[in-house]
């Protein structure tokens, strides 16, 4: 991404000619301020200012509806000792681990089949695209109901097969898994879209001659297909990461209930920070623990950013 | 030998659509089975085994619905907060990136790097000092809290800026020569060049603004200024019965439907938007 | 010149782009800006979360506005799960309705941070007896000295069971000899597991179930002086191993089956035969096709002590209202025996004012319902402190694994008796 920012970083020092061109450039400055200062103005006030006040606010300790005073590193301390964070990172961490490589593995799957000059692509890219456009709200509704251990449609095609089906989403060992499968199933269509596009951009006769070579569909996946693929691998991995590190919606509408058994084993740090600011009223608390899930991704997306040279192939 | 590899390729093409279909059946099931849920009585749903075909279709489901929640509010709501935020943000972030692609000023590397960090923070940092400016602006509980913080984006104005980097210089330049100003040559050269881009970006914004919950959920907090993905969520509330499924299905339905059909009638450009940002 | 034109026409243009948002939404929402003082038009919002009361509550606010046909009432219904944080996020925002149900548990929290209206002045000015109210009820709306709500109604807790499946299984009815043996054979009669029916429907639930076998067992949840955690004593400890024992039986659904299919539903579809629920279900189960004629209710069974809990909503103002005045008339009229006798008719709730629950009780002649109100005389308060919510989560978290069997019901309460302890110390 940022060799693209290179080239134009000189242009501005070089020698400056005559009067007029000078003038020019002042007004190409001021047209370019003009431009940007609407949206450098938002993202101030509302996202850069909030970090800057999120940072602050995860030193206080919060009264009644939003009045707060300053307890410097207390929160952190508590948070600490909290085993709760430590139970939100673990399922964050599960639910990272597992659901973004299922989908990126599906999707590449299910890609390389569109991709074999079939019939019918675009009517398969709508149906696996449905769940991507629908709000998270109806998919948990909709799953929560399928999952339903006494009148759900998953339990029931078990049972007809001979298997008891587990108790989807209130068993503390099943649930996270349980929304695992559906952040999976929701987000195949997207990826599949990018590794399609991936793949259309590597070029036939690559295969043609690993075809002279005698290799079979299988090798020239993986000495072909795969590397090639690994920019559009990359891109998926970092944004789903970064998605994965916040998820929030699936659990608090499927699992999120007052008295289900699963509700620890699939809180996230997103829904420690979701119940603690806006439910139990623990405003400054709910900071830290934001700021602990920004240092988090931070760390992460740094990492992948350094071993990205290690296996992604720019050509 | 020739007949071989042609069986050969009609029973592979038969097994990759085996598997296609398959994988499709997966995908389908759920909104099959939403639609169906939500056209039967609270008995059938709860019948085991379970009732696949309702034996009269419970349209009431949907009337309820609209008794019991404001509907239509939800509707207007989600309608306005979306196409004012697209209009908006696709205006205000290729404005942006215009200018961060194709003029020279001082500090420009600097201000992009700041645009980009803010794409690498999570949303949960944003979330309680926009709620506070929101109060303190006494914006609570009005569509401008919904709409306002979703005009500015780092991501749009990024994507963008990618998209006006691979279009030719020799244009602009052209223009300049013509005498054209900057905003002429963006309002007149440029958009019309960008519009894959922008529709792009129209398309996520709309998507993201549609089907956001954690927001809405915050700001606003009486129903008739609640879009519609708080609403659902609103649907399943604590003792008041709603383990009553079919009601839960018929909101669901009509929750999801117009994106349904704006992604079926806008398929292409779907498709090209996520490509674009995909490749970097 | 024309370079100054087209500046001026980007500046206009990002103008309008930044502001249409405020400029087109602004409108909905401008509903009260005008002043409080008279016959203007003026429309107060009332927030209340009981989808069951919603008729009664239109009556009440229609009536109220032929009285004042300058008041509109516009009601607001939120459920029960996002009722609180919706109004934590409205009073920290000032956004307050003007007028709105409050409970037990926040009355303390409210109250103490000035968000809601003290009504002494305007009761005492208008005459308003607080001696019509249960006592128990004004005292819970009283909070350093100052009344802050008048109070709407009252509940107290029911066995509720169904005849038919009591009948099929040969079991007598409930009444009031029964005791908590009585309760555990009988669960244990009437479960059928062939069938798929469960005898009671165990679910981890304070007000429902367990604070009532806590405070007939001789425990509590909190001390008088609200500054320490009952949880730890044996007869708590002895009232809460009644529900989970009948879990352990299997003669109720196991907490997570119920964390998917709340209790009371199981009871309206047939699967469960007794449920300990709230005189708040009554209308509920009068409007099912199902549970209409098919069940009933009667009085708890017994511990060592004849008791149970009574808890009741109250109205309240909201501190910063535009209209302190109308809003002041709307609940007045709500806490006034017009208002009371609407919703005893209406049979949403046993209204608070003394002499009109007689009303309710014939409201639905097909339950027993007469026993909400004889249990009252021996109720004990809901338990409450000054921020409830904090430690209400708590109990919630510990009662959910013990009702899992995750941990042992001894080591959950126990654990809780020490967190919520630290946590009252802080108040």
């Amino acid at each position: 991404m940022s060799s693209q920012l290179q080239p134009e970083v000189h242009a501005a020092a070089r020698p400056k000619p005559a009067k007029p061109l000078n003038r020019m450039k002042r007004s190409d400055w001021l047209w370019a301020y003009l431009m940007i200062a609407p949206t450098l103005l938002g993202l101030g006030l509302f996202y850069i200012w909030p970090v800057v006040q999120t940072i602050y606010l995860s030193f206080t300790k919060w009264g009644g509806f939003g009045k707060y005073k300053w307890t410097g590193v207390d929160n952190y301390v508590l948070l600490f000792q909290d085993p709760n964070l430590w139970i939100a990172l673990k399922n964050t961490l599960i639910y990272t681990v597992l659901a973004v490589p299922a989908s990126i593995a599906i999707s590449i799957l299910i890609a390389v089949l569109l991709n074999q000059k079939i019939k019918g692509i675009s009517f398969y890219r709508t149906l696996y695209f449905l769940p991507v456009v629908t709000m998270a709200a109806a998919v948990a509704m909709v799953w929560r109901w399928l999952y339903n251990a006494d009148y759900g449609l998953i339990n029931y095609l078990l049972g007809t097969v001979g298997i008891q089906g587990p108790r989807w989403i209130s068993d503390p060992d099943i649930a996270l898994y349980a929304v695992i499968i559906v952040a999976v199933w929701s987000s195949i269509g997207y990826n599949m879209v990018i590794f399609l596009a991936g793949l259309q951009g590597i070029p036939r006769s690559y295969y043609e001659a690993a075809e002279i070579d005698g290799a079979g569909p299988v090798r020239m996946f993986f000495t072909i297909t795969l590397p090639l693929l690994t920019p559009s691998i990359f891109f998926v991995s970092i944004t789903s990461l970064i998605g994965a590190f916040q998820v929030f919606d699936l659990i608090y509408l499927m699992i999120g209930k007052l008295g289900n058994p699963a509700a620890e084993s699939t809180q996230t740090v997103a829904y420690l920070f979701f119940t603690n600011g806006f439910e139990s009223g623990n405003g400054g608390y709910a900071a830290a623990v934001a700021v602990v899930l920004l240092v988090l991704i931070l760390i992460v997306t740094a990492i992948q950013m350094k071993m990205q040279k290690k296996w992604v192939h720019y050509d | 030998m020739s007949v071989q590899t042609g069986r050969n390729r009609v029973g592979k093409n038969l097994l990759i659509h085996l598997l296609l279909i398959l994988g499709a059946l997966v995908m389908v099931a759920p909104f099959v089975w939403m639609i169906l849920t939500s056209l039967k009585t609270l008995g059938e749903s709860t019948q085991v085994p379970p009732v696949i075909w309702p034996t009269s279709l419970q349209w009431e489901n949907y009337t309820h619905i609209f008794e019991m929640l404001p509907f239509y509010d939800f509707y207007w709501n989600t309608i306005l907060t979306t196409v004012v935020k697209v209009v908006g943000q696709v205006f205000l972030c290729s404005l942006a990136a215009y200018a961060f692609a194709r003029i020279e000023f001082p500090g420009r590397n600097a201000l992009f790097i700041v645009f980009l960090s803010v794409l690498m923070v999570p949303g949960q940092v944003f979330l309680l000092p926009q709620f506070l400016i929101m109060k303190e602006l006494g914006w609570l509980n009005t569509l401008t809290a919904l709409i306002v913080p979703g005009l500015f984006s780092a991501f749009g104005t990024f994507l963008l800026r990618q998209f006006f980097m691979s279009l030719p210089k020799e244009l602009e330049e052209a223009a300049k020569l013509d005498g054209c100003n900057h905003f002429q040559i963006y309002w007149r050269i440029m958009l019309p060049l960008a519009k894959p881009g922008l529709i792009a970006l129209a398309i996520f914004v709309a998507l993201w603004s549609w089907n956001d919950l954690m927001w809405p959920l915050i700001v606003n907090s009486t129903p008739d200024k609640m879009t519609l993905s708080a609403g659902l969520a609103y649907l399943t509330g604590e003792h008041t019965n709603m383990t009553n499924y079919p009601i839960l299905m018929a909101g669901s339905v009509l929750a999801i439907w117009p994106m349904i059909i704006v992604f079926i009638f806008l398929q292409k450009h779907f498709v090209e938007g996520i490509t674009l940002t995909g490749s970097k | 010149m024309k370079k100054l034109v087209s500046l001026a026409m980007a500046a206009l243009l990002v103008a309008v782009a930044g502001c249409s948002g405020g400029g087109q939404s602004a409108t909905p929402s401008d509903g009260q800006k005008s002043g409080a003082a008279t016959g203007e038009k003026v429309t107060l919002t009332y927030a209340l979360w009981d989808k069951n009361q919603m008729p009664a509550m239109e009556e009440i606010a229609k009536k109220f506005h032929e009285a004042n046909p300058n008041v509109d009432i516009k009601i607001e219904l939120t459920p029960n799960k996002q009722y609180w944080t919706k109004m934590e996020a409205a009073a920290t925002g000032g956004t307050l309705p003007d007028v709105f149900w409050i409970n037990g548990p926040r009355i303390i929290k409210y109250a103490a941070n000035d968000v809601l209206l003290p009504l002494d002045e305007q009761i005492k000015a208008d005459g308003v007896d607080l001696g019509n109210y249960p006592k128990a009820l004004v005292d819970l709306y009283t909070y350093d000295g100052k009344t802050f709500a008048l109070p709407k109604d009252f509940d107290t807790i029911g066995l509720w069971y169904n005849k038919k499946l009591f009948d099929d299984a040969k079991v007598p009815y409930p009444d009031e000899t029964w005791d908590w043996n009585k309760l555990k054979e009988a669960a244990k009669k009437l479960t059928d597991e062939k069938k798929g029916i469960w005898g009671i429907a165990a679910a981890p639930y304070g007000q429902d179930n367990y604070y009532n076998t806590i405070f007939q067992a001789g425990g509590s949840v909190i001390s008088e002086d609200r500054k320490s955690s009952g949880f730890d004593k044996p007869e708590t400890i002895e009232g809460l191993k009644l529900w989970v024992d009948m879990i352990n039986d299997k003669v109720s659904p196991s907490a997570a089956q119920m964390s998917e299919t709340e209790s009371t539903q199981l009871f309206e579809s047939g699967k469960v035969a007794m449920v300990y629920s709230g005189s708040w279900m009554a209308s509920a189960f009068n409007g099912n096709e199902y549970t209409k004629d098919k069940v009933d209710v009667a009085y708890l069974p017994k511990g060592k002590e004849n008791t149970s809990v009574i808890h009741g909503l109250g109205n309240v103002i909201a501190a910063n209202t535009k209209h302190p005045k109308e809003a002041w008339e709307f609940v007045k009229y709500l806490g006034s025996k017009e208002a009371a006798e609407i919703q005893a008719s209406k049979g949403a709730a046993i209204p608070a004012f003394n002499g009109t629950q007689d009303t309710w009780v014939k409201s639905m002649p097909n339950f027993n319902l007469k026993i909400f109100i004889d249990q009252a005389a021996n109720a004990k308060a809901y338990p409450i402190s000054k921020d409830t919510a904090k430690w209400a989560k708590l109990e919630t978290d510990y009662m959910t694994k013990a009702w899992a069997g995750q941990m042992s019901v001894e080591d959950a309460a126990k654990e809780l008796a020490q967190k919520m302890n630290e946590l009252l110390a802080q108040e």
